[in-house]
């Protein structure tokens, strides 16, 4: 399984809708991911280090570097799917460059 | 005539009767439909509304049963009167989105948006729906003060206006904050924002008087990392559990249960929080897909939720330092009822500090302290109205006692809450009220204007500054 983490303000709004995109959309690009949303200030490298692609919505100051691949997902939330396909090509790409099943 | 009116109740009656959440059910599901929703979409964001609707309420339940007599010993050993409970932005949104009225006037909102589009007044596309619970209890506010449909609804639009202009005017500051390039069409017309005015005489009085400040300005994502887990949720509530219980002289298992009890329901309301935005994302689709369809072929700003510069760590890092000043200033300030308890990471505070500072994280605490007796002193003037729409939808449970109030510390657009009181009870006639409510309304106009003006002249900077790289 692909794991993603999707963050922002209170892990509540913006990142479900960036979770539940995901995961539709990945599923039916025949992949299985399975995307977690929280709160941006919880996230901390062991947490990180638990996923294989970050996707906040915005460039997100996190106090570190991540060490997975960061997609920002900001596009999703405009709720148009032609603004929103690039990220989910790039998140399709970046599953494909690190062979992630 | 009377023949529909008995028609009306022959057929409504017996639905009213089924409670808040059946109703909620029932009502989103129609409206998502008329917004062309597929039928088990609709009916799924339905559910999910009533499921929301109903678990927040016993969560309302767990928590004011547990602080219920605490709280009351607290004030008896103290002599503070903290009787209000926080419970935070969640259930405030779920029950506000209880009410049908909250559907009314999102209507309301969408109308005025896309007029305001027609006439070229602004350039963005509000998809943000779910917030639209902040302008719903701004008018159920004014209502429960007095005012009737018509006047709420013509205060909100007049809010609501001022709301859209300032979205349009703060994009060039997301681009900065962000360091995106001007095709990036995130906006916001979050309630929060409102509060850049106030924020911005502040600033401006920081430049004049206190600009070397600024140099001990210090890296909020360091401090944050810091912090760690100690600023999330259940830590919150374990740790004010435990606030609560010692000073109002509980002994040790009921401080345990205390804090155990608010780190719970802390949790809890963030994850219900999740379920009743899921219940609402049908019908945002569908709003949105209507909206962008009769645009076509026109570039919008894009309204979001306020959290895409929730990756600024200073959002973070005033939200961290305010917490500890938000308490003390409960305890201290007169007319103030609220203990801070599930608000008390302000996040309803410190995005429009980062939007008028531009990050600066010392003048973000020391203007974020002082305005914090204004969200307080708004929380308790709305302790009353939210827990009558509580008990109106449901949620509140029956065994606590009737003195008993729930509101939120830190809710967004406190300045708004004023407003409604004052519309509200200038409805009912009294020339005094009629006198206030008109010179807060002109007052809200014009410090608009000003801070209007000044974002204007930002804005002229950032695209002078683009002229000449």
């Amino acid at each position: 399984m692909i794991k993603i983490l999707a963050a922002c303000g209170a892990g509540v709004n913006s990142s479900h809708q960036i979770k539940d995109a995901l995961e539709k959309e990945m599923s039916n690009r025949g992949y299985n991911v399975k995307c977690d949303a929280v709160m941006v200030k919880d996230i901390n490298e062991d947490m990180i280090n638990r996923y294989d692609i970050f996707t906040p919505i915005a460039k997100t100051d996190l106090g570190f570097t991540p060490s997975i691949p960061v997609i920002d997902a900001g596009p999703i939330l405009y709720r148009i799917s032609a603004m929103a396909a690039p990220v989910y090509d790039k998140v399709e790409e970046t599953i494909k460059e690190k062979g992630l099943k | 005539m009377q023949a529909i009116i008995d028609a009306a109740n022959a057929v409504f009656k017996p639905v009213i009767g089924l409670g808040a959440p059946s109703i909620m059910l029932i009502v989103l599901t129609l409206l998502a439909l008329l917004f062309r929703v597929k039928f088990t979409r609709a009916l799924e964001g339905g559910i999910r509304l009533a499921i929301a609707l109903t678990a927040i309420g016993d969560i309302i339940n767990l928590l004011t049963s547990a602080y219920q007599k605490p709280l009351s010993d607290f004030v008896k050993s103290t002599g503070i009167h903290l009787s209000i409970t926080d419970v935070g932005w969640a259930p405030l949104g779920t029950i506000t989105w209880g009410s049908p009225y909250t559907l009314f006037f999102l209507l309301v909102m969408i109308i005025l948006n896309v007029v305001m589009l027609v006439l070229n007044k602004t350039n963005t596309l509000d998809v943000d729906i779910f917030d639209i619970w902040h302008i719903s209890f701004t008018a159920l506010m004014a209502m429960y003060f007095g005012a009737n449909l018509f006047v709420a609804t013509i205060l909100i639009l007049y809010i609501g206006v001022l709301k859209i202009i300032n979205s349009d005017l703060m994009k060039p500051t997301f681009n900065d904050l962000l360091d995106a390039p001007d095709e990036n069409p995130m906006t916001t017309t979050h309630l929060n924002y409102m509060m850049n005015p106030i924020i911005m005489v502040f600033d401006k009085l920081f430049d004049k008087l206190f600009p070397w400040l600024d140099k001990y300005d210090f890296d909020s994502a360091e401090l944050n990392k810091k912090i760690g887990f100690w600023g999330s949720h259940f830590a919150i509530g374990v740790y004010l559990g435990i606030f609560i219980g010692l000073l109002a002289r509980q002994d040790v298992k009921t401080i345990l249960t205390l804090s155990f009890t608010g780190g719970t329901c802390l949790e809890l309301f963030s994850l219900i929080g999740s379920w009743f935005i899921a219940a609402v994302e049908p019908l945002s689709q569908g709003i949105s897909d209507f909206a962008t369809k009769r645009f076509k072929g026109r570039t919008f700003n894009i309204g979001l939720d306020w959290p895409f510069i929730a990756g600024r760590a200073e959002v973070w890092a005033a939200a961290n330092v305010l917490a500890p000043i938000m308490l003390i200033e409960a305890l201290v300030l007169p007319g103030n009822h609220i203990m801070p308890l599930g608000s008390i990471i302000a996040m309803g505070v410190t995005p429009a500090l980062l939007v008028v500072t531009r990050g600066k994280i010392i003048r973000m605490i020391i203007i974020g302290a002082i305005e914090m007796p204004i969200f307080l002193w708004a929380g308790t003037l709305s302790a009353p109205f939210i827990t009558g729409v509580a008990k109106t939808v449901g949620a509140f449970p029956a065994g606590v006692s009737s003195g008993t109030q729930i509101a939120e510390a830190t809710k967004e657009g406190p300045i708004e809450q004023f407003l409604a009181y004052l519309v509200g009870k200038a409805s009912q006639g009294e020339i005094t009220f009629i006198l206030y409510a008109a010179l807060a309304l002109i007052a809200y106009c014009l410090i608009f204007w000003w801070y209007a003006k000044q974002m204007k002249k930002r804005n002229a900077e950032y695209a002078a500054a683009k002229e000449n790289n």
